[in-house]
């Protein structure tokens, strides 16, 4: 078995690799290369450090490694049924993190399913520790039948995608990879992803993706806001943040003021923290799908507060 | 004759289900990703659409949603046929509005008599 660079296969090959990776998959998700080359733009996924195991003449593995700075982050590991149980896994995870290493990148992100327990112990032994737990929600288009939001709105802005952008850079909070302000600028290069040329070339400003966002003022004082990226069939990449007022009732109104304006969408929340804003997105109907695990290989002397345990 | 369109991206899953129905003596139309799919049921207005809810292209939710949403399919009986874990499956069945779930592997000695009965 040989570990090959990604950048030496095509997207067709990756994509067909990671979907037969995940057939037996606790959740699988498959993926087209239109939506695999969506993941690589939005995540920073380096092609040249990530790596394909193959045998003869077959792939039997792959593993990707984004990085951000002097960070890593491992994702899309998976073998194939035909190569489980050879430690071809173990392999490519300690060669993705051979190449984090060797480019500046001493610590190391990565999420699991939870409920995946190889994986878990996987990860943990090669000094992953988990951080918190992450949720994926959905809520189903539908109508807002409540005006409580609407009429507790004092006022609401309606902000660009460099509004949005700029909200993002002053958040205090840690940022999950996915929901991290790089991804959320990244989602102006999508267009530029799907045809392989600039984003500014040749293609309207208007017309690039584009993340939207609703900054509301309550009349009673509680303040925050909610952003977006909305396509014709779903609302994705919704984060929202609540910057004064309690927490879950906020979020809760911002969500709902959010589906009145897009009540024909389906709605997708990833990796979003179990804390108080939660229960706000429950309010405004939205459901749990299932957890991730995060975990990080911290730089030496650095320790993570947030430790939690499986 | 009955009309069934299956959505699913998967070769082997979508030959079995194939073999199993056309046993019945079911028609079967096959869409291998989510646009296709949408495409499919509103050309053809199946009796019953048997649904992937992992496909390549799209979330199955997300489509489910859009073919709720059509005019001549909201009363045509959508099935999420799915390897999510049970309970999952059926959470994610009930608030898109599916008419049921059925987990894969399916049960080849039973699935027939399950498709019977979203048809009656």
């Amino acid at each position: 078995m040989i570990l090959l660079p990604a950048s030496e296969f095509t997207l067709d090959e990756l994509t067909l690799a990671y979907n037969q990776s995940r057939t037996d998959y606790l959740i699988p998700m498959p993926m087209n290369p239109d939506r695999l080359n969506e993941y690589i733009t939005l995540y920073d996924v380096d092609l040249h450090r990530s790596r394909v195991a193959v045998t003869g003449e077959s792939i039997v593995g792959l593993g990707m490694l984004g990085r951000r700075q002097d960070q890593g982050w491992v994702t899309r590991l998976g073998v194939l049924p035909e190569g489980r149980r050879q430690g071809i896994g173990r392999a490519l995870l300690g060669e993705l993190l051979h190449q984090a290493a060797n480019s500046g990148m001493p610590e190391v992100w990565l999420e699991v399913i939870k409920g995946n327990q190889p994986a878990l112990e996987l990860f943990r032994s090669y000094d992953f520790q988990p951080t918190r737990e992450l949720i994926i929600a959905r809520r189903p288009p539908r109508a807002v039948a409540n005006a409580a939001a609407l009429l507790a709105a004092r006022k609401i802005y309606y902000l660009q995608h460099g509004e949005v952008i700029d909200l993002h850079c002053a958040r205090h909070e840690r940022m999950n990879w996915l929901n991290a302000v790089d991804s959320m600028r990244n989602v102006r290069r999508l267009a530029a992803a799907s045809v392989g040329s600039d984003p500014h070339d040749g293609v309207p400003l208007h017309q690039l993706p584009h993340l939207s966002g609703l900054l509301v003022e309550f009349h009673d004082g509680s303040r925050g806001w909610v952003t977006y990226l909305a396509t014709t069939l779903e609302l994705k990449r919704i984060s929202v943040e609540v910057t004064y007022g309690p927490p879950d009732v906020v979020a809760a109104c911002l969500l709902e003021l959010l589906h009145r304006h897009h009540a024909a969408q389906d709605a997708v929340v990833e990796n979003i923290p179990d804390d108080v804003r939660w229960r706000g997105f429950q309010r405004a109907g939205y459901f749990e799908v299932f957890r991730r695990i995060e975990m990080v290989r911290p730089a030496e002397n650095v320790t993570y507060t947030n430790e939690f345990s499986p | 004759m009955k009309t069934i369109l299956q959505i699913e991206d998967n070769y082997a899953n979508t030959r079995l289900v194939e073999r199993v129905l056309e046993h019945q003596g079911y028609r079967l139309l096959h869409a291998a990703d989510g646009r296709t799919g949408i495409d499919i049921a509103l050309q053809e207005h199946p009796d019953l659409i048997l649904l992937d809810m992992g496909l390549p292209d799209m979330d199955g939710q997300t489509l489910v949603a859009v073919l709720r949403g059509a005019a001549g399919l909201v009363h045509t009986p959508i099935v999420a046929l799915t390897a999510w874990p049970e309970a999952t499956a059926a959470q994610m069945a009930v608030n898109y509005g599916c008419d049921g779930c059925i987990t894969k592997p399916i049960n080849v000695t039973e699935f027939a008599e399950q498709i019977a009965a979203y048809l009656r």
